[in-house]
């Protein structure tokens, strides 16, 4: 192996290795397995979570399980199954639990998003791709993170295997290459359908640039048509299945969202400095705009539906901001090496590494200098601890399973996805009828009461190949909001502790009020809750009065 | 297999192997309150699923490819092939606990399968 090319792929593994600690290993604190799901800070987090955990004890993902569909049974598996499955066979294979898997596959995947990005950039020089590589870390400094924390994992796989398309359309010389731009687009479809925008819109731009200054040919289009009959092959049972659900749940519709309500989005103005030498890579990108290079024009592309909230793509087109210091970061090299070179006409390897390295300790957060942004290191536990995950577990383990459970007040639980790890069909109390009750100082029988569940896309059933029902629109309102006898229910869960102690004294006095009868009985119990088991559902299990 | 296309598959077979050892230092320098076999498995899992069955089918392309640009790439394409196929074979009946065994099995010769009939 030649030195330089061993001193590229020395510093192609230094900054892998880089992504993998600053947005992995230090939110995980430097552990892969966790006792319970780990840096988990929002309740779409354990919405993928436990759907692959579902689908791992299932065997496959026909059905949604009926614990995530509001206790529909036969609803069919309607999220784009790619993650999942990579999740689940990750897990048999390390032995990991799914929820550390599935979290890993993400970290991994997108932190290799920014090498093949290095690739795609490398076509148009191999220094502009070495300076450009660093600004991938930026994936992981605020608000970005959100986009691992918060749980948008399959935007963001999905945005890996765009990145791996781009790759396809910069190797479309390559005989059968038609075979790899069909698997990544498939890939795309699914992992996170709504990528599939963001991939279509670049080969438009792709096609567009093509013909204006007449660099693509016939053979061009054979490629890129074999390719999508390819991918619409592979994806075809999954689209059907997506054009029944998601398609008419989530259509289309124009509208001018300048703002993502309760997230915290990325703005080019999050750039700050580092803005000045993007939009210098841009401007001086544009006399290059003949030769197509594919990371100007993928960087041009998801700088503009990046912008997508500006013409209805809303959530999708702030999620796909998340990479934007992967797709821009042509730009960045590209601007900073323009300006290098106007000083120094003999630029060499050396140069490229050794800034690249300059960089790398800069947007890592180890210098900080004002007005450019870098990784802040974030370390904690998030929103599982470990009594609740051993109730939880306790729940999928020693109950039957057609039990029905019923969550009380507690303050971990308006991230609701979490408590499909009990994977059984549960019920919680609304707060607000429940702190009403707390104020009138009254014990009820009958609570306001939410089912929760995921219905995204629609809870569809197959009535036959091509025809669905929707269990939502076929069951009143009543079923999944609204006042229930809490006597109907298997189990109740009661936390003792809480931010506002008066919320959990009154948990256990319901819970103290329970255990007056003779038939409800304390079935588990740790530090944190109690867990109580009714043996006549359906009798008069609590007498109601004032306190 | 003609004697060029094996010693090309035993060069970089050598490469992959130092890779393996630069990887599982590396996972236990970032993961370092982790023991050393949960690293191991896991760099393992990492090499077969992905690294094992992407290098092999990248293969057919490596007269055009250096061996940096195929490796990563194959691990795009393994990870979109298994998730794939993972997904079908798993709504055809066998169950998915199977397919981390299987899947990469039929890659891998897949690939060094058509890299020898290509050379």
């Amino acid at each position: 192996m030649k030195l330089s090319v061993l001193l590229e792929n020395s510093y192609l593994v230094l900054i892998f290795s880089a992504l993998l600690l600053i947005g992995n290993a230090n939110l995980w604190d430097y552990k892969l397995s966790h006792e319970f799901p780990y840096g988990y800070l929002a309740s779409d987090a354990f919405q993928h979570q436990a759907r692959a955990e579902a689908i791992k004890d299932a065997g496959n993902f026909r059905f949604e399980a009926n614990y995530i569909s509001h206790g529909f049974e036969n609803a069919v598996g309607r999220y784009p199954p790619i993650i999942y499955h990579l999740a689940v066979i990750f897990s048999y294979l390390t032995k990991l639990e799914v929820y550390d898997s599935i979290y890993f596959i993400v970290f991994f995947l997108a932190s290799l998003s920014a090498i093949i990005m290095y690739f795609v950039i490398k076509g148009l020089n191999k220094n502009v791709a070495l300076l450009s590589l660093p600004l991938s870390l930026l994936i992981f400094s605020s608000p970005n993170y959100i986009g691992f924390t918060w749980g948008h994992w399959p935007s963001m796989l999905g945005q890996f295997f765009l990145i791996a398309l781009f790759w396809s359309f910069y190797r479309m010389e390559m005989e059968k290459s038609f075979l790899l731009v069909g698997i990544f687009l498939s890939a795309i479809i699914l992992t996170h359908t709504s990528e599939l925008i963001f991939g279509l819109f670049f080969i438009f731009v792709f096609f567009m640039v093509g013909l204006l200054f007449k660099r693509i040919d016939l053979k061009d289009g054979k490629n890129l048509a074999f390719g999508i009959i390819l991918a619409l092959i592979i994806s075809f049972y999954y689209l059907i299945i997506f054009r029944y659900s998601w398609f008419i749940e989530q259509p289309y519709s124009f509208a001018v969202k300048p703002l993502w309500e309760g997230n915290p989005g990325f703005y080019l103005a999050n750039f700050q400095l580092l803005l000045v030498f993007i939009l210098i890579g841009i401007v001086f990108s544009l006399a290059k705009i003949k030769y197509m290079h594919i990371a100007f024009l993928a960087g041009v592309g998801m700088l503009i539906m990046g912008y997508g909230n500006y013409f209805g793509f809303d959530v999708r087109a702030f999620q796909l901001r998340f990479l934007w210091p992967i797709y821009l970061s042509a730009f960045f090299g590209f601007g900073i090496y323009s300006i290098l070179k106007f000083f120094i006409k003999k630029w060499n390897l050396i140069y490229s590494v050794s800034l690249g390295i300059v960089f790398l300790v800069i947007f890592s957060g180890l210098i900080k200098i004002p007005f450019i942004p870098g990784y802040q290191k974030l370390t904690t536990q998030g929103i599982m601890d470990s009594f609740h995950w051993e109730a939880l577990k306790w729940l999928s383990e020693k109950t039957p399973e057609n039990s029905k459970l019923y969550f009380f007040y507690g303050d971990i639980y308006n991230q609701d996805a979490l408590l499909r790890n009990s994977k059984r069909v549960h019920f919680q109390v609304d707060p607000n009828d429940f702190i009403e009750n707390i104020n009138n100082r009254r014990i009820s029988r009958e609570y306001v009461t939410e089912l929760p569940g995921d219905g995204g896309g629609g809870i569809v059933y197959r009535k036959s190949p091509f025809s669905f029902g929707e269990y939502q629109k076929e069951n009143e309102q009543g079923y999944f909001f609204g006042k229930k006898d809490i006597c109907e229910f298997d189990y109740y869960v009661f936390d003792k502790a809480s931010r506002q102690q008066a919320l959990a004294q009154y948990n256990l006095l319901i819970a103290n009020e329970l255990l007056k009868n003779n038939f409800t009985s304390v079935a588990f119990e740790n530090h944190v809750l109690v867990i109580l088991k009714n043996n006549n559902v359906g009798a008069d299990c609590i007498e109601e009065r004032s306190f | 297999m003609k004697k060029e296309a094996f010693n090309e598959l035993k060069r970089e077979s050598i490469y992959i192997g130092a890779l393996f050892i630069i990887f599982l230092i590396i996972f236990k320098i970032i993961f370092f309150k982790e023991s050393f076999f949960i690293v191991l498995r896991a760099v393992f899992s990492i090499f077969w699923l992905f690294v094992f069955p992407g290098y092999s089918i990248m293969l057919y392309w490596n007269d055009k490819l250096d061996f940096a640009e195929r490796l990563v790439i194959g691990v795009a394409l393994s990870a979109a092939v298994i998730g794939i196929s993972s997904y079908y074979i798993g709504l055809i009946g066998l169950n998915v606990k199977y397919h981390s065994i299987l899947l990469p099995i039929i890659l891998i010769s897949s690939g060094i399968f058509l890299f020898s009939r290509k050379k």
